[in-house]
């Protein structure tokens, strides 16, 4: 039978078939009105490159990583399977939800999977779990795999988790939350460049855009922001961003990557994003470059400089923005130490990084900076990023999904019509 | 079928209201500027459509959407037994109006369980144990030394000053 894979994030839907290496599609969790039009737009559609996305209304099923709209989740749920030739009756499903999920969000989403879709059996797990499950099979030999027990470091769209698993379970007592994910990284660096340069309150997907391409961690942040402060050519970190003009292109892109690249200099050894990844951007836009010189573009760019590395410094520093809750490094410490003592130093040498936030350059390497003068000196503290943070937890519910006891481990429809959804729920442990 | 679409509509100018952001309302009943700016700031971190100053809630132009795939699903429903029927229908209603988390957090009402049971209000990091803040200019960035005597938001010059006064002093303050 055909076990469904779904990772259903606040940002991005990550769909596919158990066993598979990868999601055979990856949609954002949301639809977008565009200002032209009345009706929204779903799914694929939100990622063509010909879709015009300038002032679009976002909604989204969930809100602070938990379902607010069960209706909404099944309009695009429905319009998923559909794109992905899914029968629900013939299938059973492997949904990931949130830690301390809310009961009435537990509630809806069985109502979703067992009464409005019906599928065939389900099993909910969390993202941590199915992240140690599958860096524990990449590594058989290594510490995550032999002591069977991680800091999972889950930095995702709607919130930050430090997660403690320990026999391949997470420790729910040594879990601890930072209220701060992409989403809120996304707005703070809307509300720069708003007051700074242009007006892109309204543009979500756009600044997503930038923040993925432009920001990055800084590594001592008063030295980067005297070097911010340089001018012209002596100031590294400035590089320019093109805003769509809806005519010749309906996206914005990086004006020049080499530039953006250029903030790399100051580190060394350094390999860059923009370098590899940007040249397939920079030949898209290679033909409209040159009708760009005929436009006045001073109205349709802006620069960025200091904003790119003080928008991943919430992460670090919370309180920088007014908000009273402890960094990251002080997170996974306050979940190492609610743990017992003898899995203390066990588990500062197994952190894993993953969710889309820790793809920031140098996110690691900062944290290991903060992490280091909290934790006790005969501790070592290893951590690994994972290889795709943004597919790390689908690949986890894939590999899950193909052991040859995951249908025992699901609850069925039946099950679930006898029983109702909370005590079908006792038997997912969270 | 005339009352229930009356009634639909209220509830959705309803929910249109409650939309409002509950650190918001938190702020606006306080009489603390500052503190009524800081809350703001924050709940405006986590909105979908900041620029919006009313958030719309187009579910009209939802209902609409991809009617095939919907029906398809709904045929199977129709099979369904006289229970289901009935939790279809407690389904129905519960889905028509979308819920804010903080109503779907209080209804959940955990500060009711026991200490020792992890829950979402337990796993909240908490406050950081340096109460040394950084401050940054919030106009350009830059390390500030002064601070906005009307909302509290930190600026470093005169120049940023007056970019402040003129567009966002007080701006999430109704
Ligand atoms: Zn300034
Ligand atoms: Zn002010």
């Amino acid at each position: 039978m055909t076990v469904i894979v779904l990772d259903n994030g606040g940002g991005q839907i990550k769909a596919g078939i158990g066993g598979d290496r990868d999601p055979l599609t990856i949609i954002p969790n949301c639809t977008a009105r565009p200002i032209s039009s009345k009706k929204p737009l779903i799914g694929p559609s939100l990622l063509s490159p010909l879709t015009d996305l300038t002032s679009a209304t976002l909604r989204r099923p969930i809100d602070r990583g938990y379902l607010i709209n069960p209706d909404l989740q099944s309009t695009i749920w429905a319009h998923l399977f559909s794109t992905l030739h899914v029968t629900p009756s013939l299938s059973s499903l492997l949904l990931t939800e949130p830690l301390f999920n809310l009961p009435s969000a537990q509630r809806s989403f069985d109502e979703l999977v067992f009464e409005e879709f019906g599928f065939r059996r389900l099993y909910v797990a969390n993202a941590a779990e199915l992240v140690h499950l599958y860096e524990a099979s990449r590594k058989p030999y290594g510490v995550v795999s032999k002591r069977e027990c991680s800091l999972v470091v889950d930095c995702g769209f709607s919130f930050t988790h430090c997660v403690p698993v320990f026999q391949n379970f997470v420790v729910n007592y040594g879990v601890k939350r930072m209220d701060l994910g992409g989403k809120a990284l996304s707005n703070y660096l809307k509300e720069l460049i708003s007051y700074r340069s242009v007006n892109v309150m309204d543009e979500s997907f756009l600044v997503d855009h930038v923040k993925e391409k432009l920001c990055f961690v800084s590594l001592d942040v008063q030295r980067d922001l005297i070097v911010a402060r340089k001018r012209g050519y002596d100031n590294i970190f400035k590089c320019t961003y093109v805003l769509p003009d809806g005519v010749t292109y309906t996206k914005g892109f990086v004006k020049d990557p080499a530039e953006a690249d250029r903030y790399l200099t100051l580190y060394d050894g350094a390999t860059g994003r923009h370098t590899e990844e940007m040249e397939t951007d920079q030949q898209e836009h290679e033909e409209k470059h040159e009708n760009k010189n005929k436009i006045d573009l001073t109205k349709n760019e802006f620069s960025l400089t200091n904003e790119r590395f003080l928008v991943p410094e919430m992460i670090f520093r919370p309180a920088d923005l007014g908000m009273n809750q402890a960094g990251l490094a002080e997170c996974i410490v306050r979940a190492v130490n609610s743990c017992h003592p003898y899995l203390q130093p066990v588990l500062y040498e197994s952190i894993i990084l993953t969710g889309g936030s820790t793809l920031f350059p140098r996110f690691a390497e900062r944290l290991e900076r903060e992490l280091r003068p909290l934790v006790p000196d005969n501790y070592q503290v290893k951590i690994s990023t994972q290889e795709d943070p943004i597919l790390g937890v689908w690949r986890g519910g894939s590999l899950l999904a193909s052991s040859p006891d995951f249908e025992t481990m699901c609850v069925t429809k039946a099950e679930y019509e006898e029983l109702g959804s909370f005590r079908c729920r006792k038997r997912f442990f969270h | 079928m005339m009352d229930e679409d009356t009634s639909n509509s209220v509830r959705r100018m309803s929910t249109r209201t409650r939309r409002v952001a509950p650190k918001m309302v938190a702020a606006l009943a306080s009489n603390d500027n500052r503190t009524q700016a800081v809350l703001a700031r924050l709940e405006a971190l986590e909105n979908d459509n900041p620029g919006l100053e009313t958030v719309q809630v187009n579910d009209d132009s939802d209902a609409s959407l991809d009617d095939d795939d919907e029906q398809v699903f709904q045929k199977k429903q129709s099979k369904s037994t006289k229970r289901k029927t009935r939790q279809a229908k407690a389904l129905e209603n519960a889905k028509k109006a979308p819920r804010t988390f903080h109503e779907l957090l209080h209804e959940a009402n955990l500060e009711s369980l026991p200490r020792h049971v992890p829950t979402y209000l337990r796993a909240a990091v908490g406050p950081p144990s340096s109460v040394a803040r950084r401050h940054f200019c919030t106009v350009c960035g830059f390390s500030s030394n002064y601070t906005c005597v009307r909302c509290g938001t930190r600026f470093c010059s005169t120049r940023c000053q007056n970019i402040h006064n003129d567009t966002r002093c007080l701006k999430f303050v109704a």
